[in-house]
C-alpha cells in the first residue's frame, strides 16, 4: 500500500516560546548587596507559594480533625488520618462514622485518567500522523472543522452529556449513569483536540525522508507510523499522555454529573463531598487524603515540567 | 538541567521500534484482522440488545456506520488510507462532542425539563392515572389475593355493599357464583374455587406488584389494592376530550387546554391552573426570550455575565502581573539559588487544582480558617458580603475566588514570562542603556512589546480557559454565597457553574432547556474570543 505520495513539506517548526533557561553564561557573579531585593521577593513568593502546602502536610500528622487546631508544628503528629482513611473508618468530630471509599476513589480517579490519557494519546497520534503525513482531498476543510468543534469546551454540554448517557443507559447499562466505563468514553469525545495539534507540529518536525527511505524499503503507511515515527515522537507522546491525565484527573463537571454512588466517585467528587460544609469536622482526613493524592502527580509535573510548559504553550497556541 | 524542548532526534531504531516492527508485515495484518472483528463481535451485540428495544433508526445508523468502517479498512484504495487514521478519533469525536453540541442547541429550543420529559402521549396518560381519586361513597372491596391456574396474579374480591363476589385481573372484574367463594367471619375471602390464594411469606413478596395493581372497571375506573385485604374502587376526575385535545374536570366542568407550551391549563395569570406533568415540546426562542425578559431569569443572569468576564480578565491580568514581577526579579544571571527558587515557585501549578482549591476552601473558611487566624483578622472571606457600601459589585467571596486562581495560574506565567525574557537578545537593552534609556523605560519601551509578542496569544487562551473556570469558582465557594431564596444564582457563579446548577445540581428541578440556552451563549462568546485569537495570531494560515 503505497499509493500516496505524501509530499515533501517545508518543516514547519513546532511553536515553542523558548523556555531554555541558563544557556547564557555568567559574566560575574552578581553581589548580594545589588541581588537582596531579588532574593526577598523570592523568598516572600515561596512563602505564600507553600502556604497551604505546609498546612496539608502538617494537618495530615495531627491528631485533630479540627480545621480550627491546624498548626504549623502538629503537638502530637500520628498515621491516624492515614489509617482512617485507607480503612475506610473516617470518623467526624460529631462522632458520626462517613462512608469514605477513599481506595476506591483513588482507584477510579486512576482507572479514568489512565485509560483516558492512553487512548488520547492513541487516537491524537493517529489522526496527527494523518493530517501531517498524507495529503488528501479535505485535509484542511478536516482541520478547520476540528479547531472549530474543539472551541466548544465539552463539559458546556453538561446537559445534553448527562441526557445522552441516561438513555444509552436505558439501551446499554454498561455505559449508563454512574458507570466508569460512561466517564471515559465521554472524555475521549475530546481526543481530537489541543493534544492532536500538539502531535501534529511534532510530526511535522520529523523529517519526510524517514518515511520515504522507510516506503523504498516496502513499508506501509501503518509500519512507517507504528515504526518510525511513534519511537521517534516517544516523548512528545509522553507529555501528551501526562498533560491529558492531570487533565482528566481533574474534571469535576461531567464526573460529578454522571457518576452518584459514592463507590463510584472520582476523587475530585469524592473529596468535594468529604470536606465541603463540614471542614471543622474531617479536616485531617481529608489533608490526608489530599497529600497522598497530590504526591505521585506533583512528582511526575515536576519532573516533567519543562516539556508540560512548552507543550501547554504550543497547544493553546496552535488550538 | 537546560533540558530542551521535545525535538525529533535522528533515527535510531531502538528496542521499542524493533519490537513494532515484529508486529508489522504479516503480524501487523493479522493484527488489525483481530481488533477489527473484537469491534464487529462487540456491534453485533449491540445490534442484538438495539433489536430487544426496538430501536429502528439507531439500529439503522449503526449497521450502516459499521458496514462502511468495514469496507474502509479492507479495501486496498488509496483514498481510504487517511480515513483509517482518522475513524478511531472521529467516532468519539462525533459521539460525544459533535452530537452533544447539536443535542444542546435543539434542547435549548425546547421546554425540556422537570415536569416536561415525557412526550404528549405519555403526559395525557400520567394525567389520567393520576386523576384516579376514590369517589364518596365509592365501592369498597375485602380482598384477597390468589393465583390462578396458569399462575397469574389475580384478586378474589368481595363487595361490602352489594355482597357480590368477583375475581379481578389487570384485564378487568368477573362476576363469580357465590358458592365458588368463602367468606371468613369479616368478608374476606378464604377460599375460592379454581384459584390458590396466596398467604404469608410469599405475600408480603408480593408487596410492590400489589401496589401496582389495577383493575379496571367501568370507564376509567379502576379498583386498587389497598395493603393486602382491601381493595377500592377510583374513579377519575377528569376527562380527556381527544376530539378538543382538552381535560375536563369532572366536578365543575373546568376546560384544561394545551397551552403550546407543553402543558393543559386553564385560566390566566394569577389563578391559571395547570395539570401536572407536562410534556417537552419545542418553544422557539422563549429560552432565550426569557433570559432577556422574565425578570426572574435576567437579573442573576447579567450579574453572572457581567462578574464571568471580570473574573478572567482580573485571573489572567493579576496572574500575569505576578509572574512577570517573579520573572523580573529572579531574571539575574548568575543570582545564587535561582534555580532553587524557580522550582519551589511552580510547586502551586504541580499540585492537582481541585486539591488546591478545596484545601484552599478550608485556609479561608470564615469560621474556622487559618488565614484569619494567622493574620488576626476577621473577614468573611467565603460567605461574606459586598466590601465597599458604594460598589456592591466587589464582594469579598469574589476577591477569594480572584486570589486562589492568582495563586493557581501566577506560576504558569512565570515560568512564561522568565522564558520569554532571557529569549530577548542582551544586544536589545545594552543598547537602549548606550542611548540613555533609564531601567524602567527600557522595560516599558523594549522589554515589555517584546515580551508582548510571545505572551499576549497564551494571555487570550487563559482568558478563554478561565471563562469557563468552573472548579476554581464551584470547588471554593459552590457558587455562593445567595442573597435572595428563590434564585439559583450565587455571588460568585459564572456562566459555567450556573449552567451546571440549572441542569444538575439545583435540587429544584433541573431545567435542560434554559441550561443549554446559556451553555450556547457560552459558546458564541468563547468561539469569539478564539476567533479573535486566531485573527491575532494568524494560526490559521500555518495549517500545514
Amino acid at each position: 500500500m503505497t499509493e500516496v505520495e505524501a509530499e515533501i513539506t517545508p518543516q514547519s517548526a513546532i511553536v515553542v516560546p523558548a523556555v531554555a533557561v541558563a544557556s547564557k553564561a555568567p559574566k560575574s557573579k552578581p553581589k548580594l548587596k545589588d541581588t537582596w531585593w531579588r532574593h526577598l521577593v523570592a523568598i516572600l513568593a515561596i512563602c505564600i507559594a507553600l502556604f497551604p502546602v505546609v498546612y496539608i502536610v502538617s494537618s495530615a500528622f495531627n491528631a485533630d480533625n479540627n480545621l480550627s487546631d491546624a498548626q504549623v508544628f502538629p503537638t502530637n503528629p500520628t498515621l491516624n488520618n492515614f489509617s482512617e482513611l485507607l480503612h475506610n473508618n473516617v470518623i467526624a468530630n460529631t462522632g458520626a462514622q462517613q462512608d469514605v471509599p477513599y481506595p476506591r476513589w483513588f482507584l477510579n480517579s486512576m482507572l479514568i485518567a489512565g485509560l483516558t490519557a492512553l487512548a488520547t494519546t492513541m487516537l491524537g497520534a493517529l489522526a496527527a500522523y494523518a493530517f501531517s503525513r498524507f495529503r488528501f482531498k479535505g485535509r484542511r476543510m478536516g482541520m478547520m472543522a476540528l479547531l472549530l468543534i474543539q472551541m466548544f469546551p465539552q463539559f458546556v454540554a453538561v446537559a445534553a452529556i448527562y441526557l445522552i448517557v441516561y438513555n444509552l443507559g436505558g439501551i446499554f447499562p454498561a455505559i449508563g449513569l454512574d458507570k466508569l466505563a460512561a466517564v471515559v468514553i465521554v472524555y475521549l469525545g475530546g481526543a481530537m483536540g489541543v493534544q492532536a495539534w500538539l502531535m501534529k507540529g511534532f510530526f511535522d518536525t520529523i523529517p519526510a525522508e524517514l518515511d520515504e527511505s522507510a516506503r523504498v524499503d516496502g513499508a506501509t503507511a501503518a509500519q512507517i507510523f507504528w515504526g518510525v515515527v511513534l519511537p521517534l515522537a516517544a516523548p512528545v507522546l509522553a507529555v501528551v499522555a501526562l498533560i491529558s491525565f492531570v487533565f482528566t484527573l481533574n474534571e469535576f463537571v461531567i464526573a460529578s454529573a454522571l457518576l452518584q454512588s459514592t463507590n463510584h466517585l472520582t476523587l475530585p467528587v469524592g473529596m468535594y463531598h468529604l470536606i465541603s460544609d463540614q471542614y471543622d469536622k474531617t479536616w485531617g482526613p481529608f489533608t490526608a487524603g489530599a497529600l497522598l493524592a497530590a504526591l505521585p502527580v506533583s512528582i511526575l509535573f515536576m519532573f516533567l515540567q519543562r516539556w508540560i510548559v512548552s507543550g501547554l504553550t504550543a497547544g493553546s497556541v496552535k488550538g | 538541567m537546560a533540558t530542551p524542548a521535545p525535538t525529533a532526534a535522528t533515527f535510531r531504531p531502538g528496542l521499542i521500534a524493533r519490537a513494532i516492527a515484529v508486529f508489522s508485515g504479516t503480524v501487523g495484518y493479522i493484527i488489525k484482522l483481530v481488533l477489527l472483528a473484537l469491534a464487529n463481535a462487540l456491534v453485533a451485540w449491540a445490534i442484538y440488545v438495539l433489536i430487544d428495544h426496538q430501536r429502528w433508526p439507531a439500529l439503522a445508523i449503526v449497521v450502516a456506520a459499521t458496514a462502511l468502517i468495514d469496507w474502509i479498512y479492507l479495501v486496498p484504495h488509496s483514498w481510504a488510507l487517511p480515513l483509517k487514521f482518522l475513524i478511531p478519533g472521529t467516532i468519539f469525536l462525533v459521539g460525544f462532542q459533535v452530537i452533544p453540541i447539536l443535542f444542546t442547541i435543539t434542547i435549548a429550543f425546547s421546554n425540556y425539563s422537570t415536569g416536561h420529559i415525557l412526550t404528549k402521549d405519555q403526559a395525557i396518560s400520567t394525567i389520567k392515572v393520576n386523576s384516579l381519586e376514590p369517589p364518596p361513597n365509592g365501592r369498597q372491596f375485602d380482598m384477597a389475593p390468589a393465583r390462578d391456574s396458569s399462575g397469574k396474579l389475580v384478586l378474589i374480591l368481595h363487595d361490602e355493599g352489594s355482597g357480590k363476589v368477583y375475581v379481578g385481573t389487570e384485564k378487568g372484574l368477573t362476576r363469580l357464583p357465590k358458592s365458588a367463594v368463602t367468606l371468613d367471619a369479616n368478608g374476606v375471602p378464604t377460599s375460592a374455587k379454581g384459584y390458590t390464594l396466596i398467604h404469608g411469606a410469599e405475600l408480603f413478596q408480593l408487596d410492590q406488584q400489589l401496589e401496582a395493581y389495577r383493575v379496571p372497571t367501568i370507564g376509567d375506573a379502576a379498583l386498587e389494592p389497598q395493603g393486602t385485604q382491601i381493595a377500592v374502587e377510583l374513579k377519575p376526575t377528569l376527562r380527556y376530550v381527544p376530539k378538543r385535545d382538552v381535560f375536563v374536570r369532572i366536578s365543575d366542568g373546568k376546560v384544561f387546554r394545551d397551552n403550546g407550551l407543553g402543558s393543559f391549563v386553564s385560566g390566566e395569570g394569577q389563578s391559571a391552573e395547570e395539570l401536572e406533568p407536562g410534556w417537552k415540546t419545542y418553544t422557539g426562542f422563549r429560552n432565550f426570550r426569557r433570559i432577556i425578559n422574565d425578570p426572574l431569569v435576567r437579573g442573576p443572569f447579567f450579574s453572572i455575565f457581567a462578574w464571568t468576564f471580570v473574573f478572567a480578565a482580573a485571573c489572567v491580568f493579576f496572574s500575569f502581573s505576578a509572574g512577570l514581577f517573579l520573572a523580573i526579579a529572579l531574571d539575574k544571571r548568575g543570582m545564587r539559588f535561582q534555580r532553587t527558587y524557580r522550582s519551589i515557585l511552580v510547586i502551586p501549578y504541580a499540585i492537582p487544582a481541585f486539591l488546591s482549591l478545596l484545601v484552599w476552601a478550608g485556609l479561608f473558611n470564615d469560621d474556622f480558617g487559618v488565614v484569619n487566624r494567622v493574620f488576626h483578622l476577621n473577614v468573611p472571606w467565603l460567605f461574606g458580603g459586598q466590601v465597599f457600601s458604594w460598589l456592591p459589585f466587589i464582594s469579598w467571596p469574589r476577591i477569594t475566588v480572584v486570589l486562589v486562581s492568582v495563586w493557581l495560574t501566577t506560576p504558569y506565567f512565570f515560568l512564561v514570562s522568565l522564558g520569554a525574557l532571557q529569549s530577548i537578545p542582551d544586544e536589545l537593552t545594552e543598547a537602549a542603556k548606550v542611548d540613555g534609556g533609564g531601567a524602567f523605560q527600557i522595560f516599558r519601551r523594549v522589554t515589555l512589546p517584546l515580551l508582548l509578542v510571545a505572551v499576549a496569544p497564551l494571555m487570550i487562551a487563559s482568558f478563554a480557559f478561565n471563562f469557563n473556570n468552573f472548579n476554581n469558582v464551584y470547588l471554593l465557594t459552590g457558587g455562593g454565597p445567595y442573597t435572595g431564596t428563590s434564585s439559583l444564582a450565587g455571588n460568585t457563579d459564572i456562566l459555567i457553574s450556573y449552567t451546571y446548577k440549572l441542569a444538575i445540581a439545583s435540587g429544584k428541578g433541573s431545567d435542560y432547556g434554559l441550561a443549554s440556552a446559556v451553555a450556547i451563549i457560552i459558546f458564541f462568546i468563547v468561539a469569539g474570543i478564539s476567533g479573535f485569537s486566531f485573527w491575532r495570531t494568524k494560526s490559521l494560515e500555518s495549517l500545514s
